[in-house]
């Protein structure tokens, strides 16, 4: 299994506390920060270490133990984090000057360009299809830093899916489900092609690929639903929020 | 204003309905379809891919589609049906003349002629598209007599 980096834990629980410190100020001077982002960036943590963490080899064959980390890294923890808004939290406590260098940050070109929802589905899918099917070499997928790796482009791609944090533009819905539904296209081929063929230069058993492959195709599923959920309730308040505010002034509406 | 919100949320459930009736029946519990028949080529297990995805991506739009037309007074009765009807067959027959003939993703049933199968399975369809088109006509006419 992979070897769990000592300082990943630390750096985990180090940001978590930071992130309830930054929280608890905020409602100390009396803005409302619900407790549930909070608890979104300790379940997040806690996933993340837990992939590191819990011996998925031994009860799962290798492969399958690979696939049970890095969908847990890679595709559950990023979305309790990303709803957690750290970057709207940061923006409200940090400092004005650091406020202001963060600002211009999440408004240069690079930031945005990054987070255009098929950009960043394109680098996250992308790299996915590059671990699978590119000839890596071995020791990359023993890697600690894979994982983390794995763990980042999924924030970033659900980061840029979500848009739940201030960014310089939020792109629609339309190109947002329909990124979606590419990356989850992209992912359920690939997940059905490591059925039958494992990456380049590993020797898997036939038994431990498929369980994989199912394990890939049905937890993506999963994680994916989660997702459409997500920006569905979205569109579904701002529904709710334009009928209210028309409601009473506008005629009712000719069939 | 919910006639094409209908006809387009129906259309989005039908399509997940179908799909979920797919997964569920076929491949989990009577194991008829494979998950992956070695057969299969790339540009099958692309649009099975497609269609994977799209089946509940589909089916949560259209679950989320039917609250909010409940909450506007709707939905129009005749077009959401007709929606339905048009998404199940639709994609029941690309399903049985694209995915399983053409792309020859999987087959209905193995070891057995799948030829009736086939059958049934596209007749089936071609009577959900129709049922749909005749809603479809009648959703119209209710809409043309309300706007009189």
């Amino acid at each position: 299994m992979t070897p769990t980096p000592a300082p990943l834990p630390v750096l985990v629980l180090l940001c978590c506390l930071l992130y309830t410190a930054a929280a608890a100020r905020l409602r100390h001077r009396g803005d409302r920060w619900p407790l549930r982002r909070d608890a979104g960036l300790w379940l997040g943590g806690g996933l993340l270490v837990a992939a590191f963490a819990v011996p998925w080899e031994s009860w799962l064959p290798p492969f399958t133990a690979h696939m049970a980390a890095h969908l847990t890294a890679g595709m559950a923890a990023p979305i309790p984090v990303v709803l957690s808004r750290p970057v709207t939290l940061a923006l409200r406590v940090l400092p004005l000057p650091a406020r202001r260098a963060l600002v211009s940050l999440t408004r240069s070109r690079l930031v945005t360009a990054l987070l255009y929802p098929p950009v960043a589905a394109a680098l996250d899918i992308g790299g996915l299809w590059l671990l699978h099917r590119a000839p890596l070499p071995p020791s990359l997928h023993h890697s600690p830093l894979l994982l983390l790796h794995l763990f980042l482009a999924g924030t970033l791609f659900t980061f840029a899916l979500l848009a739940v944090d201030p960014v310089r533009h939020r792109p629609g819905l339309a190109v947002r489900a329909g990124t979606l539904l590419a990356a989850a296209a992209a992912h359920a081929v690939l997940a059905k092609s490591l059925w039958a063929t494992g990456p380049p230069g590993t020797a898997f058993t036939p038994a431990d690929l498929r369980l994989a492959s199912q394990l890939m195709y049905y937890g993506g599923d999963a994680v994916e639903i989660a997702l459409a959920l997500l920006l569905a309730s979205q569109w579904y308040r701002a529904q709710g929020r334009s009928l209210r505010s028309h409601r009473g002034t506008r005629q009712p509406a000719p069939a | 204003m919910s006639y094409r919100r209908s006809l387009t949320g129906g259309a989005l459930s039908g399509l997940g309905i179908a799909a979920f009736v797919d997964e569920t029946v076929f491949h989990q519990l009577l194991h008829w379809h494979h998950f992956y028949d070695r057969s299969t080529p790339d540009v099958g297990l692309v649009s099975d891919g497609l269609f994977h995805a799209g089946g509940w991506l589909a089916m949560v739009a259209g679950l989320f589609l039917y609250a909010d037309l409940r909450r506007r007074g709707g939905p129009l009765r005749p077009a959401w049906w007709s929606g339905v009807c048009l998404g199940i067959g639709g994609f029941q027959l690309y399903d049985g003349t694209v995915q399983h003939k053409l792309l020859r993703l999987h087959q209905i049933r193995y070891d057995v002629d799948p030829r009736p199968y086939d059958w049934t399975w596209n007749v089936i369809a071609v009577l959900f598209l129709l049922a749909g088109l005749l809603l479809w006509h009648r959703a119209r006419r209710a809409v043309r007599e309300r706007s009189r």
